[in-house]
C-alpha cells in the first residue's frame, strides 16, 4: 500500500493515522500491518467489491437539479478512520455534558428563563432567533429533554485539539450511514476484524427504539412508534425506511395520520384508525403542523401539536428543539454548560465572534479573508463564506451582508483540519475529515461508539456535505495497546 | 396492523414484477411462435400491443409495427407503465417505500433486477439471441424474488398482500397469453392450419411453462379446445386462471374484512369452472377472455377501496365527522 507522498507535506493538517514521520499511529497499526499485506491487485479487487455492494445495497441519498431528482450512490472510502478507546471515551463524556446542558437550557428558555434573568444569556440573542417557537411556551416535554436526538459536529485542528463545530439538535442526518459503513467494512474486510478488537456500532437502533419507547404517553403498553419522514425525494429518504426498518416501526408520511377532536394521533391503517403513541419526525418545525405552524404545509399532519401539549403523543425531537441548534447560541455553550451544570466543558468550542457585538463584528469586517463566516440557522454548509479561499468580491458581498443583518452572523478562525490517509488512484492521499456522533437522551445518555466520519474527497477541500461532493469512511473505535 | 398506503404499495409492487416477469414470458413464447410459422402464415405483431391493451399508446409514439418497435415497446420503453423496465422501475420505487416491512435482502434482490435490466433491455430489443437470454435472467431473478418471499418472509398481512397482487396479475396475463391466438393470421390452405396449430399451443404452454406439467397431466396430444380447459381450469397448475383465484381465496380468507372479496372470488372461480370451453372457437374465446378480464378488474376495484381507502368509512376518531376528515386531508 503506497502512500502519496508528494501529498504528505510537512505542511499538511494533522492525521488521523499517520504521525508527523509518516508512521502508523498506534491506534492504526493493526490496520497498516493489514494493508501492507495486500498487494495492488488484492486491493483494488476489493475495492470494486465496495462499489457492487453499496450499488446492490442501494445505499443511496437524493440530489435535487433541474434534470429531476437523482438518486446518488454514497461515496464511500474502503480505508476507516481509527481513535483510540480511551480517547474517545472523553470525547463521550464531553458530548454527553453537552446535550444535558443544552436540554436544559431549553427547557428553560420556553419557561422560566432564568439564565437570561441572570444576564449569562442575552435577551437580544433570543429574540433574533429564528428557530424559537413562541406556540412551545410554557410546555416542559417528558424528562424535560427536548432534543433527544444530536448529532454534533466535531473536527481536529492541527495541534490535535478536538473541537465541537456544531450541535445539529433539529433533524441530524447521517447514522444510518454508520450503521451501512461498518456492514460493507464486514464483507469486504472481514479478515482485519480478527486481529483488531474494533467496538462494535450496531446497537443504535435498539437504543433509539428504547428512547422512542420511554416518551410514549401509554405506559405498559407496546407504544406504536412512527418515523415521520417528507417523502421518497427527500434526500435522507434513505435514512428514514433504514431507521424504521431497524427499529421495526412505521415509516408514515404526514397524510398517513390524522388527529381526532380527541387530540389523539391516529394513522390509517388497512382495518381503519390505529392510535400512534410516539414519533420520531424527520421533518422540520415549519412543516410539523399546518395549523400551528405553515399553513401551507403538505408534509405534516394537521393537529400534531394539539395531540402534543396535550401529552397524548411523543414528538422527537420536540418541537422548537431547535431553538438552541443556531451558531450565534452555539458560541455561548461553554457559559451554559457551566450555568447548569456547574461544571467545566469538556469539549472546547471553536473560538467565534459574534456579528452582533459591535466590537467583534469590527474585527470580523477587517479579518474576513482569515475567518469563515457562517449563518446563524443555516445548515448542510450552505451560505458560508471561507475568506482565505474567497474572491475580494464574495468578501465584499458579504460584508455588506453582515451588516445589513449581523445578528444572522458569527465567525471562525480557519481551522486546518484533520485529514486521513484516503484512497484516491490506488494510493493513499490526506483528504480533510470531520466525525459526527450522534447523542441520545431520554431518561438516560447515550451516544454511539465513534459515529459517521464525513470526508472531502477533493484534494484540499474542506467541505464535505454529502449535497457537495463529500464521501464517508467507517470510524473505527478500537481498545489501546495495553 | 399496516399502513394503508403501504399496503397499497406492497399490492402494486407485487403486480409489477408479476407484469414483468410474464411480458418477458409472453415475448420468448412469440418468438417461439415465430420460428415455427412457415411462409403461408403471417403475424401481426401490432397484436401483441393490443393482447398487452397498449395498441393505442404504442400507436401514439411509433409509427410502424415491426419486431424492433414492438420490442422497444414491451421492453425498455420508460413511457410505456407496462414494459418490463417500467415495471420492474416500479417495484424498485415502491420497495423503496417498503423497506421496512419486508425482508432485508429483498431490496438488495429488487434493486439488483432493476439494475441488471436498465444494463441490458436495451440488448435485448436488437437481437433475437440477447433478448431470449436477458429475458431468461430476468424470469429467473424474479424466482429468486418470489423465493425469498416465500422462504423469509412471516405469513403476514403483508405477504398475503403481495400473494394477492402477484396471482391477481397472473391470472391477467394467463388470459392474454390465451388471447395471443387471434393474433395469427393463416392462409386459407387448411393444411398449413393444421399443422400449425398444434405448434402454437405448445408454444404457448412452454411460455407458461406449463408444456410438461400438460403433457404429463392431460395428454401427449395439444388441443385447443384441451389447453383452453388446461389453462383457465385446472386447480393443479400453478398459473391456470383457477389456481390463481383459489390462492387469491385463501389470501382473503386470511385477512381482516374480507367477505365481500371472499364472495366475488368464490363466484368468478364457480363462473369458469362451470363454463363449457369445448366449442370455443378463436372469435368466441376472445370475447370469453375480456369477461373474465373484467370480472378480475371488479375484484382489483374492490380490493382497491376494502383496503386501500378502508380509513375512509373506517372507525372515525371519537368526536369527528367525516366532514373533518376530508378537511384534514386537504
Amino acid at each position: 500500500m503506497e502512500l502519496a507522498k508528494d501529498e504528505y507535506t510537512p505542511h499538511t493538517a494533522y492525521d488521523e493515522l499517520l504521525d508527523r514521520d509518516l508512521k502508523p499511529r498506534p491506534a492504526a497499526q493493526h490496520l497498516f500491518d493489514y494493508l501492507n499485506s495486500l498487494n495492488e491487485d488484492e486491493l483494488s479487487t476489493r475495492r470494486q467489491a465496495v462499489d457492487a455492494t453499496i450499488m446492490a445495497m442501494g445505499i443511496t441519498f437524493t440530489v435535487y437539479s433541474e434534470a429531476g431528482n437523482i438518486d446518488r450512490v454514497w461515496p464511500f472510502d474502503p480505508i476507516p478512520r481509527v481513535m483510540g478507546r480511551k480517547e474517545w471515551e472523553s470525547i463521550q463524556a464531553g458530548l454527553k455534558q453537552r446535550l444535558r446542558a443544552l436540554n436544559l437550557f431549553i427547557n428553560d428558555l420556553y419557561n422560566e428563563q432564568r439564565i437570561i434573568k441572570d444576564c449569562v444569556f442575552p435577551a437580544d440573542v433570543l429574540e433574533g432567533s429564528g428557530n424559537f417557537r413562541p406556540q412551545c411556551v410554557g410546555i416542559t416535554p417528558r424528562f424535560g429533554v427536548w432534543a433527544h436526538i444530536c448529532g454534533t459536529d466535531l473536527v481536529r485542528d492541527k495541534d490535535g485539539t478536538v473541537y465541537v463545530l456544531e450541535d445539529n439538535l433539529r433533524v441530524p442526518s447521517g447514522v444510518s450511514y454508520m450503521l451501512e459503513n461498518r456492514q460493507i467494512m464486514k464483507r469486504i474486510f472481514p479478515e482485519v476484524f480478527r486481529t483488531t478488537n474494533i467496538l462494535p456500532v450496531d446497537d443504535y437502533p435498539t437504543r433509539l427504539y428504547q428512547m422512542l419507547a420511554s416518551l410514549s404517553p401509554r405506559e405498559g403498553a407496546q407504544p406504536v412508534i412512527a418515523v415521520l419522514t417528507p417523502g421518497i425525494y427527500n434526500s435522507a429518504y434513505f435514512e428514514h425506511s433504514y431507521l424504521a426498518q431497524q427499529m421495526g416501526a412505521f415509516l408514515v408520511e404526514g397524510s398517513d395520520m390524522v388527529v381526532g377532536a380527541d387530540d389523539i394521533v391516529y394513522m390509517k391503517t388497512i382495518t381503519g384508525l390505529q392510535r400512534v403513541d410516539v414519533i420520531y419526525r424527520r421533518i422540520d418545525d415549519a412543516f410539523l403542523d399546518p395549523e400551528v405552524f405553515n399553513p401551507d404545509s403538505v408534509l405534516g399532519t394537521p393537529g400534531l401539536m394539539r395531540a402534543w401539549r396535550k401529552g397524548n403523543v411523543g414528538i422527537a425531537n420536540a418541537p422548537g428543539a431547535g431553538v438552541a441548534d443556531d451558531k450565534v447560541v452555539y458560541s455561548f455553550v461553554p457559559q451554559i454548560i457551566n450555568y447548569y451544570l456547574n461544571e467545566a466543558p469538556i469539549l472546547a468550542n471553536v473560538p467565534s465572534y459574534l456579528c452582533m457585538i459591535e466590537d467583534q463584528r469590527d474585527y470580523v469586517l477587517a479579518n474576513l479573508d482569515k475567518l469563515v463566516v457562517k449563518p446563524a440557522n443555516e445548515s448542510g454548509g450552505y451560505g458560508m463564506l471561507i475568506g482565505p479561499r474567497a474572491t475580494q468580491e464574495e468578501r465584499d458581498q458579504f460584508a455588506r451582508l453582515i451588516r445589513a443583518n449581523p445578528r444572522n452572523y458569527m465567525a471562525q478562525p480557519t481551522l486546518e483540519i484533520s485529514t486521513a490517509p484516503t484512497l484516491v488512484d490506488g494510493k493513499l492521499a490526506p483528504r480533510h475529515l470531520d466525525l459526527r456522533p450522534f447523542v441520545l437522551q431520554s431518561d438516560q445518555l447515550y451516544a454511539t461508539t465513534g459515529g459517521l466520519t464525513r470526508v472531502a474527497m477533493r484534494k484540499g477541500s474542506l467541505v464535505v456535505n454529502s449535497s457537495q461532493g463529500g464521501g464517508s469512511k467507517d470510524t473505527w473505535i478500537v481498545e489501546d495497546a495495553s | 396492523m399496516m399502513l394503508a398506503r403501504v399496503a397499497e404499495n406492497l399490492y402494486w409492487m407485487a403486480r409489477n414484477l408479476e407484469r414483468a416477469e410474464n411480458t418477458a414470458r409472453l415475448i420468448n413464447s412469440t418468438t417461439y411462435v415465430l420460428l415455427d410459422l412457415p411462409h403461408g402464415a403471417t403475424f401481426g405483431w401490432k397484436n401483441l400491443a393490443e393482447i398487452a391493451g397498449l395498441d393505442d399508446l404504442f400507436a401514439k409514439t411509433y409509427p410502424e409495427a415491426n419486431e424492433e418497435s414492438i420490442m422497444r415497446f414491451l421492453i425498455e420503453d420508460e413511457a410505456n407503465p407496462s414494459s418490463i423496465f417500467a415495471c420492474v422501475k416500479y417495484a424498485r420505487e415502491n420497495t423503496r417505500t417498503l423497506r421496512e416491512v419486508l425482508p432485508a435482502e429483498m431490496w438488495e434482490r429488487i434493486n439488483s433486477l432493476y439494475i441488471y435490466v436498465r444494463q441490458n433491455a436495451h440488448a435485448a430489443c436488437k437481437s433475437r439471441r440477447e433478448r431470449y437470454m436477458v429475458l431468461n435472467e430476468v424470469i429467473q431473478q424474479r424466482h429468486a424474488i418470489v423465493g425469498l418471499f416465500s422462504g423469509t418472509m412471516p405469513h403476514d398481512d403483508a405477504y398475503q398482500l403481495i400473494k394477492l397482487g402477484r396471482n391477481i396479475e397472473r391470472a391477467d396475463m394467463t388470459t392474454r397469453i390465451l388471447d395471443l391466438h387471434s393474433a395469427i393470421s393463416f392462409s386459407d390452405e387448411s393444411v398449413v392450419r393444421e399443422a400449425l396449430v398444434e405448434r402454437i399451443w405448445m408454444s404457448t404452454l412452454e411460455s407458461l411453462s406449463a408444456y410438461q406439467t400438460y403433457r404429463r397431466l392431460v395428454s401427449m396430444h395439444v388441443r385447443s379446445d384441451d389447453a383452453v380447459r388446461f389453462l383457465l381450469q385446472d386447480m393443479r397448475f400453478p398459473r391456470s386462471v383457477a389456481h390463481c383465484l383459489s390462492e387469491m381465496e385463501a389470501c382473503f380468507k386470511l385477512m381482516p374484512k374480507s367477505q365481500q372479496l371472499q364472495q366475488l372470488t368464490i363466484l368468478l372461480s364457480l363462473k369458469i369452472a362451470q363454463h363449457d370451453t369445448s366449442k370455443l372457437d378463436a372469435a368466441a374465446l376472445h370475447e370469453y377472455i375480456d369477461v373474465l378480464q373484467m370480472q378480475l378488474g371488479e375484484i382489483h376495484d374492490a380490493l382497491l377501496q376494502n383496503y386501500f381507502h378502508a380509513w375512509q368509512d373506517g372507525v372515525l376518531p371519537p368526536g369527528q365527522t367525516q366532514g373533518e376528515i376530508e378537511f384534514a386531508q386537504q
